[in-house]
């Protein structure tokens, strides 16, 4: 009997502490369904419709034909393409050369505060500055990249203007600005590795090489991965520096799919189909996160 | 031949701070040899340097005659098992046991023959496939151990291997040592501050303080004839008894005095030291060297005590009391197991005087007994 009420009173003081959890977290629950979850469903449901910024209603129904259409077009496929291709170059430049600089930044002792303060820099700054700064360091005439170029004798190139530099133009600044993010999360998991295995290996006769090899990199192995998903989910979405440097231009040699997909909303008015990007765009980055999430979990 | 030598051997942190001075050893090959002190007493760093893990600040250290201070950790041939076990997380245990191996670019076949014998021999035959992480302590101690004794070298070193076990297997771990050391013949330098340890497992025993040698010996040497107070104090528990008191001559003896207490020396100590009467001195007592006894005081073994408490152990009873009587200084005394004492109970011990150890107030040296006793 006394039992039972002592489970009653449990229930009782469960249900009142899960009722007054919900009261707690409604109002932002509200907020984040009001500015996050709502847009995307708005934008699922508009991507399902004929709605053009010139007849902007859901008349037509046309179910999955934006998504035929978008599928169907060659540009978007060519952005998509052009931005896997940038995605990958970006991730593996900046991890490989923000491996090297965290091996050996893990080494430093003196000054290694001041380190951290001058690779920070670049990171703490807004992507639309650094696009900007980069535009003038890089006019072909008045730069000052092509000036001390030609003060050793090297021609002036067209770092924005032309179709097969540009990308990488654009690769180089996209490193400039975010490779110190892999530098400070891989430096941080090399920091938090085992010394012992190390003393071990040097007694079991292992040169530096195969100590990187054999143990670091395996040791390392969650870190890395984690650190480039997370690289790749943000490079998958760069928007600003094209906005600011090349307008997905020359022609659409740098026309990543963010832009292109503002492009199709904005410039030729076609919210529907945009929408339909969009929700495309969202499948592959979600993909990527749940992938992320999952890894993570099944390292704890 | 694995004769390990270090001749004025010293580490001195780049920050300045030294950590072993002057250290003189030589550890004879196939020597079961214990580094026994407290912590930060240099003995770790010391076995490091013969390592080639630390570099030898000055002095010379040398392996089976060899000079050693400059060559590399991987081609000094000796095997090292760490406090924590220091084992390759990623790899399996055959991987852990094989790898320093297959970096000797060993074949295949020979490795996987080792592997099966070593892991056959501490019993870890089950769990090659296992990685570390799934691994219980004891179980990451044999690999740890396997993957030195799989290398064949010429000398383990042992950095307080045993002491994340639980004290069940820290004992059983112990006897294997010894097994083992008795089977391969090979050279041990062990580090501990267990003193338990140290006594059961060493041939001989290097005790360490502050970075500097205190004492070589044999356990039992060590036990019987400390040198100083340090030594008197570290091994053996409860360990000696340390009364302040001081030399008195009289009636053509000698007699150490502690505060009513008085235990006439034997005739040894009166001639060797009938120049420091009346020198203040440190006495120093064993708890097992008193006894329960139905003597008088007027006997000259005989000691007056108060009880105090005691604490039951089992196989005995350890008895506090205050010496010479009520507000003594306090001592510990081994008793029987069927002991039994109230506290402020008056008791009459007596004490073994031959078992007697007298140490220089100021320095800690001590008065060594004569050999004779």
């Amino acid at each position: 009997m006394s039992e039972m009420t002592v489970n009653n009173a449990i229930t009782l003081t469960d249900r009142r502490d899960r009722r007054f959890g919900w009261l707690m977290a409604s109002p932002s629950l509200a907020l984040l369904f009001l500015v996050i979850l709502f847009p995307v469903f708005w934008a699922f449901f508009t991507s399902l419709h004929d709605y053009t910024l010139i007849a902007p209603n859901f008349d037509t129904f046309t179910g999955a034909g934006n998504f035929i259409k978008a599928a169907e077009d060659g540009e978007f496929r060519h952005s998509l393409w052009l931005t896997a291709m940038f995605v990958v170059g970006v991730v593996l430049l900046e991890f490989l050369l923000g491996f090297m600089v965290a091996l050996a930044l893990n080494k430093v002792e003196r000054f290694k505060a001041i380190y951290y303060a001058i690779l920070l820099c670049p990171l703490l700054m807004n992507p639309v500055i650094v696009g900007l700064i980069w535009r003038m360091f890089l006019h072909p005439n008045l730069g000052i990249v092509n000036y001390l170029l030609s003060t050793i004798g090297l021609g002036p190139v067209n770092w924005l203007g032309s179709t097969s530099v540009a990308i990488w133009t654009i690769i180089l600044v996209d490193i400039w600005h975010q490779v110190s993010f892999m530098i400070v999360l891989l430096l941080a998991g090399l920091s938090a590795l085992p010394k012992e295995p190390y003393e071990a290996a040097r007694v079991d006769g292992a040169s530096p090489l195969q100590c990187l090899w054999r143990i670091t990199l395996p040791l390392m192995r969650p870190v890395i991965i984690v650190t480039l998903l997370i690289r790749l989910i943000f490079a998958v979405k760069t928007y600003d520096l094209i906005y600011i440097m090349t307008r997905g231009g020359p022609g659409v040699s740098t026309d990543f799919i963010s832009y292109f997909i503002y492009r199709t909303a904005f410039v030729s008015l076609n919210i529907g189909e945009a929408s339909a990007m969009s929700i495309t765009l969202l499948a592959i980055i979600l993909a990527l996160t749940l992938y992320l999430y999952r890894y993570m979990r099944s390292l704890a | 031949m694995a004769d390990i030598t270090l001749d004025r051997v010293s580490k001195i942190y780049p920050n300045g701070v030294p950590a072993v001075r002057e250290v003189s050893l030589d550890i004879k090959d196939g020597e079961f040899m214990i580094f026994l002190g407290p912590s930060g007493c240099g003995k770790s760093t010391t076995l490091r340097m013969i390592a080639g893990l630390e570099s030898v600040t000055s002095g010379r250290l040398s392996i089976g005659g060899a000079l050693m201070n400059d060559v590399d950790p991987a081609d000094r041939n000796i095997a090292i098992v760490f406090q924590n076990y220091a084992l390759y997380p990623h790899m399996s245990v055959a991987g852990n046991l094989g790898f320093g191996l297959q970096l000797r670019k060993v074949p295949k076949a020979e490795i996987d023959r080792r592997i099966a014998a070593i892991s056959a021999m501490l019993g870890i035959g089950e769990l090659l496939d296992r990685k570390p992480a799934h691994l219980s302590g004891g179980q990451r101690q044999r690999v740890a151990l396997g993957r030195a004794l799989v290398r064949e070298p010429k000398a383990f070193l042992l950095d307080e291997p045993l002491s994340n076990l639980d004290a069940k297997l820290r004992a059983s771990m112990r006897t294997e040592l010894i097994k083992l050391h008795q089977t391969l013949g090979t050279t041990i330098v062990h580090v501990t501050h267990d003193q338990v340890e140290a006594m059961t497992m060493g041939q001989r025993i290097c005790i360490m303080k502050d970075g500097e040698i205190v004492q070589v010996g044999a356990p039992m040497e060590v036990y019987r004839y400390p040198a100083d107070i340090f030594v008197a104090g570290f091994l053996a528990s409860p360990p000696m008894n340390l009364v302040a008191g001081r030399l008195d001559a009289e009636a053509g003896g000698l007699t150490a005095i502690a505060g009513s207490a008085r235990f006439q020396l034997p005739q040894g100590f009166a001639s060797a030291y009938a120049a420091q009467s009346g020198n203040p001195v440190t006495l120093g007592l064993r708890p097992e060297d008193f006894h329960l006894s139905a003597r008088d005081l007027k006997h000259p073994q005989g000691v007056a005590v108060t009880a105090v408490a005691t604490e039951v152990l089992g196989p005995e009873v350890i008895l506090v009391c205050g010496l010479g009587g009520k507000g003594g200084p306090e001592i510990m005394v081994r008793c029987p197991r069927d002991f039994t004492a109230t506290p402020g109970q008056a008791l009459d011990l007596h004490y073994d005087l031959s078992q007697i150890h007298l140490f220089d107030k100021t320095t800690g040296k001590a008065l060594q007994r004569p050999r004779s006793l």
